[in-house]
């Protein structure tokens, strides 16, 4: 343990729901993303923090398949795997649940699915700065706003959170996700109360990157009737920001978290309260206003921090922004790896002269003559010579015969393209095989049922 | 040689914006010439609009026209400082009701051509507002729409003077997007602001701690807007209208705060009234002080430590000033008077061993010895007799004669036996006897009063008891606001918490519909016979028993918004005003002797429900007895039921009312016999 003051976990037993088209039968974990799977991005992330050992949740079904595809890439961290079972219906705030006794300091809780240079420090700091019970990241969002979602058009909404902060200290007030709201936002009048003004923003991202003190995960292990971390603990815990300690538990200075006799609800029971922490308080020189106590006496507090402007973050949950990522990685990828890993794998067979931010993984042969732009293409797969192919995805195994013209598409794992085809804005499912001479523009090209795709198991 | 005319900075000052609140005082002059820290507030609105380099100012006043005309001329032939390089027109008329109807008379006499700053007469400030005027300027350049700019200032949270505000605003470019007015009276729990305002920009700001000074720089299409829609009356009016149909009207309101080291409040009651007199004292709108000689350029006091302001001809002698006082010129005092936080006016004269504390007297006032005055205002030429005792804002009117000892708490006194007021259904005046307590003093009751233009009461329910703000104590002590209120967060949040939520059943839908159906009756008075059927046809929907029909009939009322949040927390007289209304309602289900123990039983739940209730228990079952919606054996009835440690306070509570009973019912018996 070379990291002692935080331990990191990693959850990656989702089951992407939200892109069922690219999914295919991998976990969505090993998305790929440029010449990795998605999920060594966050350990990478968390790799360069320092972070020597970090726990991943993962399904028990996935686990041999990820520890596979982790052996292959470059990260010396030592993976603790938690396996959760796989016939369970677990939400993230189940899964921390479950690996509750892993957990014996403070915490990072990162999802698999970030994509990210940011620094942590700023945010780390600030949780130590402050005691803070939570600290969360938030990004700027807008990554993908620029990439047209291939297939048919649907309405695409993205999902938006009202979050608001408080400006002066960055106190988080309240995160709810627009869609639960109504027509309008009941906002307490407490929450304004010692506060002059809130910002409320609604385009940022939560990065899904947490920083958690350890009596939050005894707390959580306690209310068992939560499911998700991010849609029900996370407004649970930043409501409780505002309980206040009844005026007997004052005098019992003694209790400890886990040494408290009564397993009681209320939250307070669980925030570590010694003599020391109140000595500490009353001796401090340190305050906001000359007419309160620090924090307004609030035990609990939650901080958010705004990732710089310049710092890139997005999060792979839809097909969309998974697109995204894999179109701009190549132009992106010195500000987020550094040169530290090439983006045309040694194993890479290319021969196409006319390319330009391309990145090719392990055996993918890209013929001569050929212009490839702006694209990814995944281990194995072959694209026969004059072709154009921009703006696309061209995933495992995948491959495109002689004279097609591929333009911001999604090929998937070991499909067939076949000579002469034009596709645009199209989804080509798995081992789909698309006829010579097809021309197509936004469609899903598939073999099964759109029912079908979205069997999660 | 236009090009080298200089551009003439504009003003508006409105007079006469808040009337009611000043009553009695309002009704024997202009609020805008009533004395402030002995300088009028109009005055102050004056030299605040020529320390921003304003040239020319129109004043619209319509009630006091000739007398506010009178004053600014007299102002002009004795050099106040604000006559010097600023030019004062006088204009209004008797037509004008409104605010709304001045802004559509400016605009129809095509006085303003250029962006112009809109004040009231009742604000004081100290503030520069060119850099507003400027940031107005340039907003406009970029946005044709920019109709106005709002000027706020930011303030303590915990006093509501009926100036503070809720906004949100985009925090790029400062626009507005809403705005609510708090309520005086109570603190909303919660706000309910439109999602979209928050989802359409990436970021807003709420501000709560805000307060409005009543300081705005117009656009001169503000004027025609004004004049476009006909039905905004107020200010509140055209901010609310231009929220709502901002694309139909293609116009925007954005929002200037003012710095920290800036003045800047409305006076628009008494309780404003007590807190900028305090401010003005304390010096936080340096340089609109008393020593500083501002109106006249000469000086009229001499400033000593702990705030005190003495005119060299006051007659002071022996006299404990504790902090915070201003005496005028030509006032004595008599030995052993203790006074502090008081302004007294011109040529008063006050008594021995007098206790003045927060009191406000005008000018010529008379005080005989052994008074004790707390937060009081007392008008021009009144005299208050010896060993009065007269507190919690009184205001007493001009020449009022309060006879020896009288005591008087919370009442407006005038000198005039009668006053006239609106009845409700008619339209005509009526004119009420006024209880005397002297020859020349009088009560106004200000309940009775009802304020024609109070447009703002559209937050408040419509029979909800509105009376005249009062004076007070201002600083609650921090500690107590804070506790009560986490207290209150504490209960808030449990009930917030997940999983406490029970499904609404039958009964309890049925209960919110019957309350709706009676709000809605109360609040448009309608017919009690249609209300009955409502009830009933609720009834059959939700398949309810006559026993929970009537018990709920009876919850219901008590469930009213009004009475669960009772104006001033009289709670006795919402209920009585519910009662009047929806009375033959509830004696239509509580008929027969079983129905009455229902009813007590349903009170008994709104008894655990309601902290108002709980404390006038005894008072209203009484009146429920007296006005026979429960018989006396019901009474006795429920009393024996009540047993058990959980009814042990209800019970406490009742005792005496039975006793009460018992004994009249042996009366009765005696008398029989």
């Amino acid at each position: 343990m070379t990291n002692s003051e935080f331990q990191a976990v990693v959850l990656a037993a989702g089951r992407g729901t939200r892109l069922p088209e690219v999914l295919g039968d991998a976990p969505k974990c090993l998305l790929p993303v440029g010449p990795f799977p998605l999920l060594w991005y966050p350990l990478n992330m968390l790799q360069q923090h320092n972070f020597s050992e970090v726990i991943v949740v993962v399904l028990e079904q996935e686990k041999l398949e990820i520890q596979l595809a982790l052996e292959n890439t470059p990260l010396k961290l030592k993976v603790d795997y938690a396996t959760i079972p796989s016939d369970s219906d677990f939400g993230t705030a189940d899964s921390l649940r479950y690996i509750y006794d892993k957990i014996k300091s403070d915490f990072l809780v990162v999802s698999c699915d970030i994509v990210s240079n940011v620094s942590l420090y700023p945010l780390i700091n600030k949780f130590r700065e402050h005691d803070a019970a939570l600290a969360l990241l938030l990004f700027k969002s807008g990554f993908e706003s620029d990439v047209v979602m291939p297939g048919p058009k649907t309405k695409h909404k993205p999902e938006r959170d009202v979050i608001g902060v408080h400006s002066a200290t960055q106190r988080l007030a309240f995160l709810t996700a627009a869609s639960d709201c109504e027509d309008t936002l009941n906002i307490q009048r407490h929450l304004l109360k010692n506060k002059g003004q809130l910002d409320v923003y609604s385009r940022l991202l939560d990065a899904h990157i947490y920083v958690l003190k350890k009596w939050v995960i005894n707390y959580l292990h306690r209310k068992e009737n939560i499911s998700t971390f991010k849609g029900e603990f996370l407004p649970h815990l930043i409501k409780k920001q505002h309980a206040k300690r009844a005026a007997k538990a004052i005098q019992d200075t003694t209790s400890e978290v886990g040494l408290v006799t009564k397993l009681e609800d209320n939250v307070l029971h669980y925030v570590p309260h010694t003599a020391l922490d109140q000595k500490i308080t009353q001796t401090s020189l340190f305050n906001q206003s000359l007419s309160h106590v620090p924090y307004h006496g609030d035990v609990v507090r939650c901080y958010a921090v705004q990732a710089p402007k310049d710092a890139i973050g997005v999060r792979v949950n839809s097909t969309l922004s998974f697109l995204a990522i894999n179109r701009k990685l190549a132009s992106i990828w010195n500000e987020m790896c550094g040169e530290a890993h090439p983006l045309i794998a040694a194993g890479a067979l290319v021969k196409s002269t006319q390319t330009k931010d391309i990145i090719a993984a392990d055996n993918a042969k890209l013929s001569e003559k050929t212009s490839l732009n702006y694209s990814v293409f995944g281990p194995n797969c072959v694209i026969n010579p004059k072709n154009i192919v921009s703006n696309s995805l061209v995933m495992s195994n995948a491959i495109v015969e002689e004279g097609c013209n591929i333009d911001n598409c999604i090929v998937g794992h070991r499909a067939h393209v076949k000579k002469g085809s034009v596709l645009k804005n199209c989804i080509i499912g798995p081992n789909y095989v698309v006829d010579e001479g097809t021309k197509s523009q936004a469609m899903h090209l598939s073999n099964a049922d759109q029912y079908m795709e979205i069997d999660i198991q | 040689m236009a090009q080298f005319e200089k551009e003439i900075v504009q003003a508006v000052l409105i007079a006469d914006n808040n009337v009611w609140n000043f009553k009695p005082l309002s009704d024997e002059g202009s609020t805008a010439l009533l004395p402030l820290v002995n300088v009028s507030m109009l005055d102050y609105a004056l030299i605040a609009l020529n320390r921003s380099g304003v040239e020319e100012v129109f004043v619209y006043a319509s009630l006091y026209l000739q007398e506010i005309r009178d004053h600014i001329k007299e102002g002009i032939a004795t050099y106040a400082s604000w006559s010097f390089k600023m030019t004062v027109h006088m204009i209004g008329g008797e037509g004008c009701r409104c605010f709304g109807d001045a802004m559509r008379d400016l605009d129809a006499k095509a006085l303003i051509r250029r962006n112009f700053i809109l004040m009231g007469a009742d604000t004081v400030t100290n503030a520069d507002l060119r850099p507003v005027l400027e940031q107005h300027k340039r907003m406009a350049k970029f946005d044709r729409g920019t109709a106005a700019t709002l000027v706020l200032k930011e303030c303590a949270i915990n006093v509501r003077t009926g100036n503070e505000l809720l906004i949100a605003v985009d925090k790029q470019n400062s626009r507005l997007h809403y705005h609510q007015r708090l309520r005086m009276n109570h603190k909303e729990p919660r706000y309910q602001i439109p999602l979209d305002i928050f989802l359409g920009n990436s970021c807003t700001a709420l501000h709560h701690n805000l307060l409005d000074p009543q300081i705005a720089i117009g656009s001169p299409s503000m004027l025609s807007l004004f004049s476009d829609n006909f039905d905004f009356q107020t200010r509140d009016d055209f901010v609310r209208g231009l929220l709502i149909n901002e694309e139909l009207l293609d116009s925007r309101i954005y929002v200037a705060l003012l710095p920290a080291t800036q003045y800047a409040h409305k006076v628009n009651n008494w309780p404003a009234y007590q807190l900028v007199s305090r401010d003005i004292i304390n010096r936080w709108a340096y340089p609109l002080v008393p020593d500083m000689g501002v109106l006249k350029l000469q000086q009229q006091y001499v400033f000593h430590k702990d705030n005190i302001y003495k005119s060299l001809e006051a007659h002071v002698s022996k006299v404990a000033l504790r902090e915070n006082v201003v005496i005028h010129a030509g006032s004595h005092v008599e030995a052993g008077t203790v006074i502090r936080d008081t302004v007294i006016g011109e040529n008063c004269r006050i008594g021995r061993h007098c206790q003045l504390s927060n009191v406000f007297l005008m000018a010529n006032v008379t005080i005989q010895d052994n008074c004790r005055l707390e937060h009081c205002v007392v008008g021009d030429r009144a005299v208050i007799e010896a060993e009065c005792d007269v507190s919690a804002g009184c205001v007493v009117g001009a020449n009022c004669v309060l006879p020896r000892k009288t005591k008087l708490a919370k009442t407006l006194v005038t000198s005039t036996p009668n006053t006239q007021r609106k009845t409700e259904q008619e339209q005509d005046y009526e004119t009420v006897e006024l209880e005397a307590i002297g020859p020349q003093a009088y009560i106004v009751s200000d309940i009775t009063t009802g304020d024609p233009d109070d447009s703002e009461g559209e937050e408040l329910l419509p029979q909800q008891t509105l009376c005249i703000p009062k004076m007070g104590d201002l600083m609650l002590p921090l500690d107590e606001i804070s506790n009560f209120s986490d207290l209150s967060d504490i209960s808030d949040d449990d009930e917030g918490s997940r999983a406490v939520t029970p499904l609404p059943d039958d009964t309890n839908i049925f209960l919110s519909e019957v309350i709706d159906s009676l709000s809605r009756g109360f609040r448009e008075r309608s017919n009690p016979d249609f209300l009955i059927l409502e009830i009933n046809s609720s009834r059959y929907a939700y398949n309810m028993s006559l026993k929970e029909v009537n018990f709920n009939v009876v919850k219901a009322v008590f469930g009213m918004q009004h009475i669960v949040e009772p104006a001033n927390n009289n709670v006795l007289a919402a209920i009585g005003a519910a009662f009047k209304q929806l009375g033959p309602v509830v004696s239509n289900y509580i008929k027969s002797e079983e129905a009455m123990l229902d009813c007590l039983k349903a009170l008994e739940d709104v008894y655990e429900e309601n902290p108002f209730v709980r404390e006038k228990i005894s008072q209203i079952v009484h009146y429920l007895y007296d006005k026979d919606f429960v018989s006396e054996d019901a009474i006795h009835a429920w009393y024996c039921q009540l047993g058990g440690e959980e009814h042990f306070q209800l019970r406490q509570s009742l005792v005496k009312l039975v006793d009460w009973l018992n004994q009249s019912s042996e009366e009765d018996d005696n008398d029989e016999t």
